[in-house]
């Protein structure tokens, strides 16, 4: 079994080839793609592809990269872009750091409270519903705990932090991942569409995916598909304070997870096997989030110039470049992305999981829009 | 009957005990080798790979946890695979590492595989999604002969 990769200088070499044909991908989309596609005339139309399908770089992207590995690499990507590939996740943690210098702590305060309520109740009658039906349809109780989380939370994450603390089988994990994965990424391409025809603003339709979508990278997506630009106030920077809510609420549902899945084993099962909210604290908080956080503290500060909120200065020259720099390294990142999306293991999802989680996905995802419509006036913008 | 050797897919559960029994009354039947593999599958970290946000700990920690389970699992085919050929002479088992459909695909297309004996829901406990399609692919490409169990 191959582990993780041994480092980001040891790779850099090996990972040239994965990484020059993403830059290529993205360099070939934004030059010539988008702009084609701005002009071209379609049923009459100028600009049909983008006003119809809303489709932007972002989503060519990923669609390049879906594309990459299920057809032209025939299902698996090719052990010398692979490496390559793989640093995509470190581009997108990288763009969510340079995304702090779209706040200062009063933003941050101000979503972030909002984002706490809305999150938090999500999170917790999620977990609730999920534990029920799990218990309806008869599942086991490490497959109920690992989906619990990860239809409650962030997806793939959630599912890789919990597996190990409720005893989850790889196979259990793995219906859990295709489950949610095929769901977000279904929402990923319909939420846009949703999102324009219902005349949504970026605030509101950032808090909506933020809460509904189930997946974290399928939220980034989502968001820089309705709008690309990444400045404070646009999709990306609302959804994305929801994600990072998401995020570090990841231990805590990981501990009340676990805390219910011991108390339905005998104490001679579960003897050396629980964890503690601090020890899951620490192997499970994701450092990039200090590092966003890091990043707010410097633009408060003014180490940037001014950020260019609504009302105030126009956003400094430096401001303006890591904005630009955040479209590239994101767009990056999800061409890497959606080269991680295989169609064979996704349509081989099925059984009570698939059910389960279609049925709580589509609850989430529908009743985050209908509580977002029905609290609009009292969302704060930034 | 000369089958030439036999290459059976153990997984220590009852999935793979059928393929087992017939492979080892093939085996002795026609006096040849057996041999039994189990697959360690190499590509959950590609499978995980929409996963972004984990700290380091927590993926590598995931990762770790699931080598483990298969390689409990690698021992459990061993056993299974040591008591069901008791007293033959010409039995091995090996451990491979890789996508289960790759490996077994490639030994359903070697040269030296006589036949290649596996049930269809073998490597499925701490499988992937497209492990259930194991069966099919090897019906379509394998180029040796190939005895499928339920």
């Amino acid at each position: 079994m191959s582990n993780e990769s041994p480092g980001f200088f040891r790779q850099l070499p090996s990972a040239l080839p994965g990484l020059a044909l993403i830059i290529v991908t993205l360099v070939v989309i934004r030059t010539w793609i988008e702009p084609w596609m701005a002009g071209a005339v379609i049923l009459g139309q100028k600009g049909w592809l983008i006003k119809v399908f809303h489709l932007n770089f972002i989503l060519l992207g990923i669609l390049c990269g879906m594309l990459y590995r299920n057809v032209i690499f025939g299902g698996s990507m090719p052990e010398i872009f692979s490496n390559g590939f793989k640093l995509s996740r470190l581009m997108i943690k990288t763009g969510i750091i340079m995304l702090g210098s779209l706040y200062t702590f009063s933003a941050i305060v101000q979503l972030g409270a909002m984002a706490i309520f809305l999150i938090g109740g999500f999170v917790i009658l999620t977990i609730i519903m999920v534990l029920w039906l799990g218990k309806l349809f008869g599942l086991d109780r490490s497959m109920t705990g690992v989906l619990a989380n990860a239809l409650s939370i962030c997806g793939v994450s959630a599912a890789v932090a919990t597996a190990p603390a409720v005893e989850a089988k790889g196979s259990q994990v793995a219906y859990a991942i295709a489950t949610i994965l095929g769901f977000g990424i279904l929402t990923m391409f319909i939420s846009p569409f949703i999102g324009h025809a219902l005349g949504l603003t970026d605030l509101q339709y950032g808090a909506w995916i933020g809460t509904g979508i189930l997946n974290s990278g399928q939220v980034l997506a989502s968001a820089l598909a309705f709008n690309p630009n990444v400045t404070p106030g646009s999709a990306v920077s609302i959804a994305e304070i929801w994600n990072i809510m998401r995020v570090i609420s990841i231990p805590f549902a990981v501990f009340a997870v676990t805390v219910w899945y011991w108390a339905g084993q005998s104490e001679a099962d579960s003897a050396g096997k629980k964890k503690g909210l601090g020890t899951l604290l620490v192997e499970k908080f994701p450092v990039f989030v200090i590092g966003f956080m890091v990043m707010v503290f410097f633009t408060s500060m003014g180490a940037f110039g001014d950020v260019g909120i609504k009302g105030g200065p126009p956003a400094s020259g430096t401001i303006k470049t890591l904005r630009d720099v955040m479209q590239w390294v994101f767009g990056f990142g999800l061409v890497g992305l959606g080269g991680y999306i295989d169609f064979k293991e996704l349509r081989q999802a099925g059984g009570a999981p698939l059910k389960l989680g279609l049925i709580v996905g589509a609850t989430k995802y529908i009743m985050a829009l209908v509580v977002v419509l029905l609290i609009k006036d009292y969302l704060v913008s930034i | 009957m000369d089958f030439g050797n036999i290459v059976v897919a153990v997984d220590g559960s009852e999935a793979s005990q059928d393929a087992l029994s017939h492979a080892v009354s093939l085996a002795s039947q026609g006096n040849t080798t057996l041999t039994g593999i189990f697959v360690i599958d190499s590509q959950w970290a590609d499978f995980i790979g929409n996963d972004w946000q984990s700290s380091k700990g927590a993926r590598q920690g995931f990762l770790d946890y699931i080598r483990k389970e298969q390689e409990e699992q690698a021992e459990a085919a061993r056993t299974q695979f040591e008591q069901a050929t008791q007293g033959m002479e010409q039995a091995a088992f090996s451990v491979h590492a890789g996508d289960p459909t790759a490996v077994l695909l490639e030994q359903a297309s070697c040269a030296g595989t006589g036949m290649l004996v596996t049930g269809r829901r073998v490597f499925q406990i701490s499988g992937r999604p497209s492990l259930k399609a194991l069966a099919v692919t090897l019906a379509k490409r394998a180029s040796r002969p190939l005895l499928l169990f339920p």
